[in-house]
C-alpha cells in the first residue's frame, strides 16, 4: 500500500517540477510549483516524517507560494512589448547556440565527475526497508531545545530581524 | 501509530470477522483492501454530510438574517423552505458556465477546485467523536493549518485569473487577510496545545472534560481571552463579516468570485460555508470540550459515540449560529482597520496569552481556576470551624 502513496507523490513531484520548467507563463509555473511541493510533502509522509510533511504544507504551500504569486504579480509590468495578456513579461530565450553548447558540455563533464564520486554508492545501492512509523513531534521538540538550541535561537533572531526589517521598509517615510 | 477510524473499529468482534472473510477472499491484500474500504466509506460519509451542512448553511444564513430583519426568508420549497438549497443547487448546475475571454483559463478553472480541496482536506482530522475521527494525526493541528491555507491560495488565484479589477482587488485583500490573521489564530491555538501537551485533536479534547468548568476556555484567564482572539481571527480567516472585505458587495461587486458563475461559483460558496463549519469545529474542540459528553454518559460504546457526535455538532452549530448572527449585526471594517486590528491588537494579545499560559503551567502546575477556587473554598470551610 505504501508504494501507491510513493508513486502518486513521485508523479506529483517530478511532473510538477517538469511543468515548472516547461511552461512559459510565470503564474502557471507558480501553480505547478504548488503541486511539486505537495508531492514532496507526500514523500515525507512515506518516509514517516509526519511533522516535516505538515511543516512543508504550512510553510511552502500556504506561505511561500502565495508570496511568490504576489511578487510575480507586483513586478510584472504591463508596458513591456514582450508581455503577455496578463501583463507578465514572457521568458526570453536564455542565450544563443554557443551558450547552449558550453552548457551541455559542462553538464556532461560535471555529471561524469559526480558519477565517479558516487559510483560506489550507486552500484551498491539496495532497496531499504521503510522506517517503522514513530511519533516524531516530541523528539523534534526535545532536540530543538537541547542539542540544537543554538541553531534554534540563531534562526529565531534571524526571523525577528526579518520582521523588524519588513516593518521598517513598510513604514511611511517622515518628511517626504 | 495514529488513531484512525479503522483502529477504533478493529476492537469489535464483527470487524475481526469481516477482516477474516476479506483475508480468505482476497488473500494477502485483504486487510489493506478492508482498510481502504472503511476509509472510503468514512470519507464519502463525511464529505456528503459536510456538503449538506454547507448547503443548509446558506439556508440558515438567509433564514436567520430574515429573522433578524423581521422578514420571512425562503419559505416556498419544501417545509419551511428547507429544500431551498437543493433548488439553488439545481439552478447552479443548469446555469451557463461563463469563462471571461481574457481570463487565464487554466487557473480560472483550477481555483474553485483548490478551494474545495483545501477545505475537504481539513475534514480528515476534525474530531467528530473519540472513535469517528477519520485520522487522529499526531500533527493534526499543524496539518489543519497547513492544508487550510490552500483556500487562501485559491482565493488569490481566482481573483487573479478572472482578469477583472474587482476580482483582483478582492483576491489581494483575501490573500493578505488570510496570511495576517493566521498568526493570532495559530498563536492562540498554540496556547491550547501547550496546555494539553499534544498536537493531535484527540489529545486536545482528551485533556478537557464534559462540564463547562473543565473546558479550556474556563481553564484560566488567558485561555478565556484566547478563545475570543481565536474566534475573531477565525471570522477573518473565513472571510466572514465584519471581515468580508474580499467579497465586499458594496465596493467590489462580489470580490474574488465576481466573474464566476454556475458550478464554479457554487464551489467557492460551498467551500466558504464548510470552512466556517470546520473553523467552528476546531474552536469547539480546542476550547469548548469538543465531543466530551457531560458525566461521560453513554460510555465508550456505540451509544456513547452517537452522543459524542451529537455534542460535537451541537457545540459547533452553536458557534455557527453566532458567526451568522455577527454577520448580520456588524458593519464591515475598512482595510486599514482590518490590518490594525490584526497586527496591533490581536497578535500582541495572542502572544501575551501564550506567555501567560506558559507561566500558568510553570508556576501554578497547570491547575484550572476552578480547582484552585474549590481548594480555596474547601480550606476556608475547614478552617472556619462553624
Amino acid at each position: 500500500m505504501d508504494n501507491v502513496i510513493f508513486i502518486i507523490s513521485t508523479i506529483l513531484t517530478v511532473g510538477g517540477a517538469l511543468c515548472v520548467l516547461l511552461t512559459k507563463n510565470v503564474m502557471h509555473a507558480c501553480v505547478y510549483l504548488l503541486t511539486c511541493l505537495l508531492g514532496v510533502a507526500g514523500l515525507y509522509v512515506t518516509l514517516g516524517a509526519d511533522f516535516v510533511a505538515a511543516t512543508q504544507l504550512a510553510v511552502y504551500v500556504g506561505g511561500v507560494v502565495i508570496l511568490m504569486v504576489f511578487a510575480v504579480m507586483l513586478t510584472g509590468g504591463p508596458n513591456s512589448q514582450s508581455s503577455n495578456k496578463f501583463g507578465i513579461v514572457k521568458i526570453p530565450m536564455m542565450g544563443n547556440a554557443k551558450t547552449y553548447i558550453i552548457g551541455i558540455i559542462s553538464a556532461v563533464i560535471f555529471g561524469l565527475m559526480a558519477y565517479k564520486v558516487l559510483s560506489r554508492v550507486i552500484t551498491s545501492i539496495q532497496a531499504g526497508e521503510a522506517p517503522v512509523f514513530t511519533e516524531t513531534v516530541e523528539k523534534i521538540g526535545f532536540m530543538l531545545v537541547t542539542d540544537h538550541v543554538l541553531a534554534f535561537e540563531i534562526s529565531s533572531v534571524l526571523l525577528l530581524g526579518a520582521l523588524v526589517g519588513a516593518a521598517i521598509i513598510a513604514r511611511p517615510k517622515r518628511g517626504v | 501509530m495514529n488513531n484512525t477510524i479503522v483502529s477504533y473499529l478493529s476492537q469489535f468482534e464483527s470487524y475481526k470477522g469481516l477482516l477474516e472473510s476479506f483475508s480468505s477472499l482476497f488473500g494477502e491484500a485483504g486487510p489493506g483492501l478492508l482498510t481502504f474500504l472503511v476509509f472510503l466509506i468514512g470519507c464519502i460519509l463525511v464529505v456528503t454530510v459536510m456538503a449538506t451542512i454547507g448547503g443548509l448553511g446558506t439556508y440558515a444564513e438567509r433564514k436567520i438574517s430574515a429573522d433578524m430583519q423581521a422578514r420571512m426568508g425562503p419559505n416556498r420549497v419544501g417545509p419551511y423552505g428547507l429544500l431551498q438549497f437543493l433548488a439553488d443547487g439545481v439552478k447552479m448546475f443548469l446555469k451557463e458556465d461563463i469563462t471571461p475571454n481574457t481570463a487565464d483559463k487554466f487557473i480560472f478553472g483550477l481555483a474553485p477546485l483548490l478551494a474545495l480541496v483545501g477545505v475537504f482536506g481539513t475534514l480528515a482530522v476534525l474530531p467528530f467523536s473519540s472513535g469517528f475521527t477519520l485520522s487522529n494525526l499526531n500533527v493534526g493541528v499543524f496539518y489543519l493549518i497547513g492544508i487550510g491555507s490552500l483556500v487562501g491560495v485559491a482565493i488569490f488565484l481566482g481573483g487573479y485569473a478572472s482578469n477583472s479589477k474587482w476580482s483582483m482587488l478582492g483576491g489581494m485583500r483575501g490573500a493578505s487577510q488570510i496570511i495576517s490573521y493566521e498568526i493570532p489564530v495559530v498563536l492562540s491555538l498554540m496556547a491550547i496545545v501547550l496546555m494539553s501537551g499534544s498536537l493531535n485533536f484527540g489529545g486536545l479534547v482528551g485533556a478537557q472534560g464534559g462540564l463547562p468548568q473543565e473546558w479550556f476556555i474556563f481553564h484560566n484567564p488567558f485561555t478565556f481571552i484566547g478563545f475570543f482572539v481565536f474566534f475573531i481571527g477565525a471570522l477573518a480567516e473565513t472571510n466572514r463579516a465584519p471581515f468580508d472585505l474580499p467579497e465586499a458587495e458594496s465596493e467590489l461587486v462580489s470580490g474574488y468570485h465576481t466573474e464566476y458563475s454556475g458550478m464554479r461559483f457554487a464551489f467557492f460558496a460551498l467551500a466558504e460555508y464548510i470552512e466556517v463549519f470546520v473553523v467552528c469545529g476546531v474552536g469547539a474542540a480546542a476550547f469548548l470540550g469538543g465531543y466530551k459528553v457531560p458525566f461521560n454518559l453513554g460510555g465508550e460504546g456505540i451509544i456513547g459515540q452517537v452522543l459524542q457526535v451529537l455534542v460535537f455538532f451541537g457545540k459547533t452549530l452553536a458557534l455557527y449560529y453566532l458567526v451568522i448572527m455577527i454577520r448580520w449585526t456588524y458593519p464591515r471594517l475598512r482595510v486599514d482597520q482590518l490590518m490594525t486590528l490584526c497586527w496591533k491588537y490581536l497578535t500582541p494579545m495572542a502572544i501575551f496569552n501564550l506567555i501567560g499560559c506558559a507561566l500558568w503551567i510553570y508556576l501554578l502546575d497547570s491547575k484550572s481556576m476552578w480547582d484552585m477556587l474549590a481548594a480555596f473554598v474547601g480550606s476556608m470551610g475547614t478552617g472556619g470551624g462553624h
